[in-house]
């Protein structure tokens, strides 16, 4: 109802074709990277301003309608699900570099640029932007500082909020406001990146360049066992190293890769590491040395000559994640962490899981920050399959706030895993950052219903209420 | 009063920046924080919490002030996970003390600490760093978990103790640097690195005189020089610029640190023979130098009685140069300044404690009027003055997203019992 | 629309970035994974719209998505389904429909396109006035090259020296009668190479166009009569050097897949493109020296989908004094993409300027590419820049250096 009122005034404040209200074409927008969640969106706008924004955002608040931003539409927590009530705000006509600053080693885009492209736009003249999401070719800056993404290379560069000096955010209300951490005041900024939208939206973005290390070497050990794998990268991190990235598939992952992109990992591998390490060619040249000393153990050891057999390593975990699709139906990406010690006890007790539920598991993991991308197969067209995978990729989460880590790593909580936000949060803490919400999004229009699985209405004190509000209850309240 | 907690009646010795407190709490646990914050909700009164003292000076003065938190009985190194490269430890601990832990196990916390005696909680609460920021970020970038005593006691943790997490939002960050405003910052989980195998600093002085002087644009800029380093492939952790006096030379120097330190060091000796070399013309008073000791006061403040932090752009440090030493002319005021590279350029400098009011405002605005550009931004802050010396001058300058911070102050500590008053726009 | 192809799609996005029209519209609906949704939604029941036909039809078919795609989505068969669907269940507007009347009436067949040769000098006169009467009228004048003399293939080019091989030869229906020159120097350089070169004089269209706008009955007709000229011609490999044509020839089996026996004969007959022919050939002939900057464009149908992007390369480089340079963002289409340019002129040329742009930025001689749309598309895209480049055929530069001949 309020959407028919909102929609004529969209299309005074945007090009005739940039707000979209046909059915068919709506539903092209019902889902992001997570295709489990789906919810056609009550319309969609393609802005190509932060003035555009902020007045979309102003006509939300003045109609009470929720919004969702939305980038590439890549993330894998469904954080980019629509509201059938409300706004989608698509920024993927937001794309251009508005300014490279080699001198400052900072350059500022718009949130619609992928990850990639600031990458491709600075690498001639020696410089690249260092979080490198495995979808970094399509996905996009905005979402990044939504999901404060990070990549194979975050174990020794950091995440998206370690890279980027400032954001224009359009705030809740509606108005443009610059976080930039030159100003004096509270780390805004920090609150901001991996808020998944809901306090705000991103519409130009600074961020840091780094210098393109000068030696880089990609190593790829196979061992015949995780546990074996598992033993050098404890004994990488004992010898004071700091790769730039440690990974580790399974064999399982190794032969979903192997289909997809045909990346020619050795046969018989029961785990493949990769190891990259970078920097100076001097340090880079010790490091290697004793890594090989390390990595004896592997029964074979491959060590990327150029960039082109770089990449060749690469390919095959980057392409992991949709790659399982060619030998599974059907299957779950499971983003959890845990400390990495703790790596050879989960990964047993994955297996076991596994076993017991008669489902497939295939890992691929960070294995030097301890985050884990079990990817849960199963077959949907066979009956109770589905629920079952739900099942051990619940478990999987459990395992992980057993064991101190946390339920997402990258993915963010999206809608996808806001139940579990209780398991591993107390209501106190969760009031408390309800918090920061109610300061932003006191109407709570910006993404409802992410991250946060029950509301505490804002303006209500924190810390009296345990478990779920009595107006919600009562049917008074809206969940958001 | 409180039941189970330590509390005894305060001192002058006790005084934030110049308000003396009633009483001073010892609380030994997160439980007996949240016990006192609870009793002093009760009875509205007025919190600062407190660990090494070191910086009780620094920000304004409190609106009020009833009771003085003193954390320092919270000083244990709770966990540290080598194998996981990640330490949690108490808000009271200081960063020396968790420092020797750490290095018995080969591993340290990469921060400066510019100031010797500062707690975890003191250094979050500042956000205070040093040169090393350059490579390893800040303390919000280091901070993987945080448990908070709110102002009505309910304690919350945000994060957690794996490095790599994204559930939630980061409390840990809105924490860090919000002066003690928003709650008590009661234990810290933090990612760590080894230590490094080996250290190299690298400087040379240059003339100062070849800045040009005071009434004119700089002739030559050690913009370059700085430039040239921070490109470096030899990849430094730290790149500084210590100009004490402003009638004398100013040393810019390199730090290097982990394997191979040495050689990467001799390339950046050669970056800066050649740069220096450009920069010093004739007039060389020290030739580069590379050695394994750090210099004297390395990391450290240039003082810290009246102390003034500028952010402006890397490439601004002539600029910033001039407009110190601009300053320092007209006010006559002795100052010494200290640069650091990181995202921007920090420069620090430190006043004399007894400067008067009117000189106070001259040189902070004298300043501000040379670096304010408007986009992108520069900020020139008060971090710590005699409440009498910046009587007459905004301490923190104007602050970008203002009415969102204090939305979120609001939130947090509606009865403005933290701290009130000692941040930006009087929060 | 085979739902099981669709279901290999996991909505993953790497595709979108890949997508000429994702690049310029930036919307789901005009990227492959907004496509593939909307031919789910036609799957589960919902009828052909205008809209759905116009995203469908927006699509050049330049597979770079495929190339693109982890998840091995056959995009490629699944955007040849849709086209015949709405082809068959969607009523375009007369206008459109007449366009297409006349290109599907001409372009496949070699004898009409000939009477098209002498009004195309005109052209560039009458273009202001077709420009008026429909835009795509005013694109295909736009795009018509500077037409070379005819030159009459021989039945049969015999090896020199040792014969290698003895190959067939499509001649192709745009190649034969706007780059005859092409032609020549592919059978000149396959001779040179040690090959037989048949080239059957009764060929016509391979279908290549009829099978990307949908029209397969049309595409079925005109396999079958080149897999029996070839048959009759007595080869059994046939070298392409059309890269269009090339990359439907290669797909005659799935084309014919309902006619088992035709099947056969399709899978008996194998298709090669010239630049992988001769690098899968070796070199004989001796390479003379070409002091030449060359930027080397990939052909979609060359390079996605047939997966060729070295053997061309390597050719071109093997050439002593010839300088070979890469175009920026090269996986992206230039939009001709068969008939593209001419039912989709606005999308066409927007994608054709900015192809120019990144061409002109490398600072090359003279541009190669390995399909005729494409040598019309840039070069008419470099005119309008002012920045007029070179463009010709890899078998041309090789010609020109295996007879020691300036290009």
């Amino acid at each position: 109802m309020t959407l028919a009122a909102l929609t004529p005034r969209l299309r005074e404040l945007l090009e005739p074709d940039a707000v979209i209200t046909d059915p068919v074409r709506l539903r092209t927008y019902e889902c992001d990277g997570l295709t489990y969640h789906r919810a056609t969106p009550g319309v969609v706008v393609l802005p190509e301003t932060a003035e555009q924004i902020a007045a979309i955002v102003r006509l939300c608040n003045e109609h009470g309608t929720p919004f969702v931003a939305r980038g590439s539409g890549t993330g894998l927590s469904g954080g980019a699900l629509p509201r059938t009530d409300g706004v989608l705000v698509v920024t993927s006509r937001m794309r251009r570099i508005l300014e490279i600053d080699i001198p400052n080693r900072r350059a500022v885009v718009e949130p619609g640029v992928t990850n990639l492209a600031i990458t491709e736009a600075v690498r001639a003249q020696g410089y690249y932007y260092a979080p490198d999401p495995s979808s970094q070719q399509v996905c996009s800056i905005g979402g990044n500082v939504a999901e404060n993404s990070g990549g194979a290379h975050c174990l020794k560069y950091g995440f998206t909020v370690n890279h980027v000096q400032a954001c224009e955010i359009v705030t809740p209300d509606g108005e443009i406001v610059r976080l930039d951490r030159v100003d004096a005041g509270y780390d805004l900024l920090g609150a901001f990146v991996g808020s998944e939208g809901t306090l705000g939206i991103a519409t130009k973005i600074t961020v840091r360049l780094s210098r393109t290390p000068e030696s880089v070497i990609t190593v790829l050990a196979a061992y015949d066992s995780i546990e074996e794998g598992g033993k050098a990268v404890s004994a990488i991190i004992g010898a004071g190293i700091v790769p730039a990235a440690i990974e580790m598939m399974d064999a399982l992952a190794i032969e979903a890769a192997e289909a997809a992109v045909a990346c020619r990992y050795p046969d018989n591998a029961g785990a493949v590491l990769i190891v990259e390490l970078d920097g100076p060619r001097a340090e880079v040249d010790r490091q290697f040395a004793q890594l090989k000393e390390i990595c004896s153990g592997a029964f074979e050891l491959r060590v990327a000559a150029d960039a082109i057999e770089r990449a060749a390593i690469w390919r095959g975990r980057k392409s992991a994640f949709a790659a399982v699709g060619r030998i599974s139906p059907a299957y779950i990406v499971q983003d959890g962490v845990v400390p990495r010690t703790s790596l050879p006890q989960v990964l047993a007790s994955i297996d076991r899981l596994s076993a017991e539920h008669g489902i497939r598991v295939a890992n691929v993991f960070h294995a030097g920050d301890g985050n884990l991308h079990p990817l849960v197969l199963f077959d949907d067209a066979e009956p109770g399959a589905g629920e079952r995978a739900e099942i051990v990729s619940g478990a999987i989460l459990d395992l992980c706030i057993e064991h101190g880590g946390s339920i997402t790593g990258e993915h963010g909580v999206g809608v996808d895993k806001s139940r579990y936000m209780p398991k591993m949060f107390s209501d106190d803490d969760l009031d408390t950052m309800q918090l920061v919400r109610c300061a932003f999004d006191p109407r709570g229009l910006s993404n409802p219903g992410k991250v946060f699985p029950t509301p505490r209405l804002c303006g209500e004190v924190p810390g009296v209420r345990r478990g779920v509000h009595p107006l919600v209850e009562a049917g008074k309240a809206e969940q958001f | 009063m409180i039941e189970g907690v330590t509390v005894r009646q305060a001192g002058p010795d006790d005084a934030v920046a110049g308000v003396q407190p009633k009483w001073v709490a010892l609380p030994e646990s997160v439980e007996e924080i949240a016990a006192v914050m609870r009793a002093c909700a009760e009875r509205d009164l007025a919190v600062v919490p407190v660990g090494g003292g070191t910086k009780l000076h620094w920000g304004r003065r409190p609106d009020r002030c009833d009771v003085l938190l003193d954390l320092c009985c919270l000083n244990e190194v709770v966990e540290h996970a080598a194998g996981d490269l990640v330490v949690r430890v108490q808000a009271g601990a200081t960063m020396e003390a968790l420092a020797a832990t750490l290095a018995a196990k080969g591993q340290e916390l990469a921060l400066d600490v510019p100031l010797e005696g500062a707690t975890v909680g003191g250094t979050l609460a500042t956000a205070t760093a040093g040169p090393r920021s350059f490579r390893y970020g800040t303390p919000r970038d280091l901070l993987i978990g945080v448990t908070v005593v709110l102002a009505d006691g309910t304690v919350a943790r945000s994060g957690g103790k794996v490095v790599k997490n994204v559930a939630g939002y980061d409390l840990g960050k809105l924490f860090t640097g919000s002066y003690g405003t928003l709650g008590v910052i009661a234990e810290a989980t933090f990612r760590l690195h080894p230590l490094p195998a080996d250290r190299r600093w690298v400087s040379t002085s240059l003339p100062a005189a070849v800045i040009g002087d005071s009434s004119s644009e700089l002739p030559l800029s050690p913009v370059p020089l700085l430039r040239a380093l921070a490109a470096s492939q030899a990849e430094p952790s730290a790149i500084t610029l210590d100009w004490p006096d402003m009638q004398a030379p100013f040393t810019v120097c390199a730090l290097v640190e982990g394997a191979a330190a040495a050689e990467r060091a001799e390339e950046l000796r050669a970056v800066l023979a050649e740069e220096g070399g450009r920069l010093g013309g004739g007039e060389w008073p020290t030739k580069p130098v590379a050695g394994a000791e750090a210099p004297d006061g390395w990391a450290r403040l240039p003082g810290d009685e009246l102390l003034i932090e500028i952010r402006t752009l890397a490439t601004w440090a002539d600029m910033v140069m001039t407009a110190v030493r601009d300053a320092a002319h007209v006010t006559e005021l002795p100052a010494k300044a200290r640069m650091w590279l990181a995202d921007h350029l920090v420069t620090h400098v430190a006043l004399p404690g007894d400067a008067g009011p009117a000189a106070v405002a001259a040189f902070v605005s004298s300043l501000r009027a040379a670096v304010d550009s408007g986009e992108p931004r520069a900020t020139v802050r008060i971090l710590a003055a005699p409440e009498e010396a910046a009587r007459r001058v905004d301490r923190w300058g104007p602050v970008g997203g203002l009415s969102l911070m204090r939305r979120v102050k609001e939130q947090f500590d509606p009865g403005r019992r933290m701290s009130p008053g000692r941040f930006v726009g009087g929060i | 629309m085979d739902p099981e192809l669709i279901k290999d799609c996991v909505h993953c996005g790497f595709c979108l970035p890949t997508c000429p029209t994702y690049v310029l519209w930036g919307e789901e609906m005009d990227s492959p994974r907004g496509r593939i949704h909307l031919m789910a939604q036609h799957v589960e029941g919902t009828p052909i719209t205008p809209e759905m036909a116009g995203h469908f039809d927006a699509c050049l078919g330049c597979m770079a998505c495929v190339t693109a795609c982890p998840s091995g989505v056959r995009y490629n068969r699944l955007i040849e389904q849709t086209r015949a669907v709405v082809e068959r269940e969607h009523v375009r507007d007369p206008q459109e429909r007449a366009v297409r009347g006349i290109v599907f009436g001409l372009f496949p067949y070699p004898r009409r396109l000939r009477l098209l040769r002498l009004p195309m000098r005109l052209s560039e006169r009458m273009r202001p006035f077709l420009e008026r009467v429909h835009p795509s009228l005013g694109a295909m004048a736009a795009l018509a090259p500077k037409v070379e003399r005819r030159q009459r293939l021989p039945r049969l080019v015999r090896a020199r020296g040792p014969r290698r091989a003895v190959v067939g030869m499509l001649a192709g229906c745009v190649q034969r009668e706007f780059f005859p020159q092409v032609n020549a120097a592919t059978a000149r350089v396959l001779a040179l190479e040690g090959c037989d070169v048949v080239i059957p004089p009764s060929q016509g269209c391979c279908g290549a166009l009829s099978v990307h706008s949908g029209r397969e009955d049309q595409a079925r007709r005109l396999a079958k009569r080149t897999i029996r000229t070839f048959e009759r011609a007595g080869v059994s490999t046939v070298v392409v050097n059309a890269a269009g044509c090339g990359s439907s020839m290669k797909e005659y089996a799935d084309l014919l897949a309902g006619e088992p026996g035709w099947a056969a004969r399709a899978a008996a007959l194998r298709v090669v493109d010239l630049a992988e022919w001769l690098a899968e050939l070796g070199p004989a002939a001796k390479r003379h020296p070409l002091p030449l900057t060359v930027a080397y464009h990939d052909a979609c149908h060359l390079a996605h989908a047939q997966g060729i992007r070295r053997q061309p390369r390597e050719l071109l480089a093997d050439i002593p004094g010839l300088s070979l340079r890469e175009i920026p963002e090269s996986e992206i289409c230039c939009g001709s993409a068969g008939t593209y340019n001419i039912f989709q002129p606005e999308a066409a040329r927007d994608l054709g300027d900015r192809k120019a742009a990144h061409v002109a930025s490398v600072g090359a001689d003279l541009l190669v590419s390995a399909n005729p749309g494409c040598t019309m598309q840039i070069a008419a895209a470099m005119r309008r820049r002012d920045h007029p480049i070179r463009v010709a055929h890899t078998a041309e530069v090789l010609d020109a250096s295996l007879r020691g001949v300036t290009l």
